[in-house]
């Protein structure tokens, strides 16, 4: 349901996506891993238009985004990011709303869900990541790890054909990984389709069905997860991978 | 609540202080000794009193100029000019900073009661204008009676028209005369000789007729009673000579009027003077007036606010999102706004607009403060746009939300927060910059102030209760302020 198609994209003289070109099919859940600054989280980006691109394309559903960024593609960018929902590294909760506040927002205010209804369906939401108890806490009253199972419901209200993950864990004391991991790998297995740019290993080995390694903006390993990580073929993959254990 | 006591006797002690004469003893005295006769006058009053004469590098020129020269001459001194603002010469006098005021100071039972007069050197007419198509206006005091009518504040004319007219009181000569035109008022009063040089000249307006006679003398402190003879009697040798005929012709004011002042008596003085007027004392209508005042000060400064807050926003807004065009069009006017004085954008909004939109007082005051302030308020919100993190609007356009929804419901909330603290100490700042309407003619807390300091011939009781007035506005605000930027070093 999600195509790539030689997307490029510079900064000055560095080239950060070096013509990438991939498809995701719907119900899969793929992890995107590699070093850092090899273009993980710039290619999540583009796929909701949060950042532009200087070539190729990017197909959501019916909708194309091509490079000029906000301007050139102001109708297909507001149908993609109804169509995929994003979850950041930081979280990015509404600071002046309760955890509910923040979870019905889009629903009333873009899908002009009646109030009542959303309501019912964001406390089905925040139950469903385990926060019902929660519901009119503010985000600065919460730990981190609660704060992303917020963001994941928040994300979810949308009824998203896809959710695009961010580094989901990386900001997260240890101690609080687990419990995001688990609403997570719950996800999968409700069959929601996720592309997850992560560093945690063995929840790409254990959860995820494919493994993206990118490196230097460009794909250099694609195929299932548990053969990608217990049997890389590329030795930069098997370098990362070496370091990530150490 | 002990500091805000400080504050206040501080205010008092100061304000109480002031009036005291600084130099003690024979002025006269003094005068030879120092070999300088200092004379106060204001040469933003032009034309023909004390001037810079620009076609001779700005020589000080004028008929008083001649005048305090012939006396000073007199005297056996020389004369010198100390330059001060006009309404203020009387209690500049009394704190010692020159000799005599001598610039256009007319005999009014207020200041009788205060300063010592010498004999007249002009006798002027209160001349009355009106528009030349309006006939309603008759040369009686009785015919203005009910209607709008310009004049100086705190001026001979302005004591005339007082219980009488509704007083509309300006700062500047020339403005009366332009909001005349304007139809903003129904007539104006004024000595005649501003009335010959600022009104006549208007084709539009024409003179009604002159009310009453009127005197400039020349003013000194109590204390100095041996000045004021040696001064009047040399006032009498120049008039005698004919000496002052003289310079009054040279400066084109010299008519029939000043035949009076050669025959001048003991006995005209006495009547020119009058009864002093027993000093009004500070009473509670006065303090109605003030609370009037307060009043004025606070509907002007919130509604200039509910102004300033919403297109402070949209300038805020345009200038951070808007198409380029707006945004340097928001730009300009920030700047703009921020970097010209307040109140020459008064006086265009309300005397160099007037020909094409006819803002009454109040109006131009509110939209004046209010464009104004929009521009500081601008820069307020664009700080805090900015200070909000840039996830959360990421979040929200990620969430399907189009960039001005995700303004309007995401970003702009967080950061009216985060700018709350500064908005109320604009709107405290505003309150007292407020005051700077009284030369569009509104008359609000501290223009009252200054008309009352002179009705009560002191400055220490009004200027205290103006001082608390102010503060009992701006403390709580300020303590709302503290409370929440407290609650928002919380979150």
């Amino acid at each position: 349901m999600i195509e790539v198609h030689e997307l490029r994209k510079v900064y000055g003289d560095r080239t950060i996506l070096d013509g990438i070109t991939a498809s995701f099919a719907r119900g899969q859940v793929v992890a995107l891993v590699g070093p850092s600054g090899g273009g993980k989280s710039t290619l999540l980006r583009c796929l909701n238009g949060l950042e532009s691109f200087d070539g190729g394309a990017v197909t959501v559903g019916g909708d194309r985004l091509v490079p000029g960024g906000a301007k050139a593609n102001r109708a297909a960018l507001h149908r993609v990011r109804q169509r995929v929902g994003m979850v950041f590294q930081q979280w990015n909760l509404f600071a002046h709303r309760t955890a509910l506040g923040n979870v019905i927002e889009a629903p009333v205010h873009v899908k002009r869900v009646p109030l009542a209804e959303a309501t019912e369906r964001g406390k089905a939401l925040l139950a469903r990541v385990g926060l019902s108890h929660r519901e009119g806490a503010y985000p600065h009253e919460m730990s981190g790890g609660e704060q992303q199972r917020v963001a994941i419901a928040r994300a979810l209200a949308m009824d998203p054909e896809a959710l695009l993950l961010d580094e989901p864990t990386s900001a997260l004391d240890p101690e609080r990984v687990g419990e995001v991991l688990d609403v997570l790998g719950a996800l999968a297995a409700d069959g929601l389709t996720m592309l997850v740019v992560t560093h945690e290993m063995r929840f790409a080995r254990d959860v995820s069905h494919r493994t993206l390694v990118l490196h230097g903006g460009r794909i250099i390993e694609d195929g299932p997860s548990r053969e990608v990580i217990d049997h890389p073929k590329h030795e930069r993959t098997r370098a990362f991978l070496g370091l990530d254990r150490r | 609540m002990n500091r805000v006591w400080w504050v206040l006797v501080l205010a008092m002690a100061v304000l109480s202080c002031h009036g005291r004469a600084a130099v003690v003893g024979g002025g006269l005295a003094r005068v030879r000794a120092a070999g300088v006769l200092r004379w106060g006058g204001d040469i933003q009053g032009g034309e023909p009193y004390v001037y810079e004469d620009s076609e001779h590098g700005g020589r000080l020129t004028g008929f008083e100029v001649e005048l305090a020269n012939a006396l000073a001459r007199e005297l056996g001194v020389r004369a010198q000019f100390v330059q001060n603002d006009w309404s203020a010469l009387i209690p500049t006098l009394e704190r010692g900073t020159f000799d005599v005021a001598l610039n256009g100071v007319e005999v009014t039972p207020q200041r009788v009661g205060r300063v010592r007069f010498t004999r007249p050197y002009y006798i002027f007419g209160a001349r009355l204008m009106a528009r030349r198509n309006d006939p309603s206006v008759q040369p009686t005091l009785a015919s203005l009676r009910g209607r709008r009518v310009g004049t100086l504040a705190n001026s001979f004319s302005y004591e005339l028209l007082r219980n009488v007219a509704e007083v509309v009181p300006y700062e500047g000569v020339e403005e009366p005369y332009i909001d005349l035109v304007q139809g903003r008022t129904d007539a104006v009063l004024l000595d005649d000789i501003i009335a010959a040089r600022y009104g006549e000249p208007k084709p539009e307006l024409r003179v009604a007729g002159d009310l009453a006679d009127g005197y400039y003398s020349i003013a000194l402190r109590p204390a100095d009673d041996d000045l004021r003879a040696a001064l009047d009697a040399a006032l009498a040798r120049i008039t005698a000579s004919g000496e002052l005929e003289r310079i009054l012709r040279g400066a084109n004011i010299f008519n029939d009027r000043q035949r009076r002042l050669v025959t001048w008596t003991d006995d005209d003085q006495r009547r020119m003077l009058g009864t002093a007027a027993a000093g009004q004392r500070f009473g509670w209508s006065h303090v109605a007036l003030f609370g009037k005042g307060a009043l004025v000060t606070l509907l002007l400064s919130a509604l200039a606010m509910c102004i300033a807050i919403p297109l402070g926003l949209g300038l805020a807004v345009a200038r951070l999102y808007g198409p380029s065009a707006l945004s340097r069009i928001a730009g300009a006017y920030v700047e703009l706004y921020r970097g010209t004085p307040v109140l020459l954008q008064l006086y265009v909004l309300y005397y160099g607009l007037a020909p094409i939109v006819k803002l009454n007082a109040l109006s131009a005051a509110v939209l004046g403060l209010g464009m104004n302030y929009a521009a500081y308020e601008a820069e307020v919100y664009r700080a805090g746009i900015q200070a909000v993190p840039r996830g959360q609007m990421e979040a929200a356009l990620s969430l399907g939300m189009t960039t001005p929804l995700a303004l309007r419901r995401v970003v702009l909330p967080q950061a009216f927060r985060l700018a709350l603290p500064s908005v109320t100490n604009d709107f405290i700042a505003l309150l007292k910059d407020s005051s700077l309407v009284s030369v569009i003619t509104v008359v609000e807390l501290t223009k009252q102030m200054t008309i009352t300091a002179v009705d009560i011939r002191g400055w220490g009781l009004p200027g205290a209760l103006c001082a608390l007035m102010y503060f009992t506005m701006s403390y709580p605000l300020s303590l709302l302020a503290q409370r929440l930027e407290a609650r928002l070093a919380r979150s």
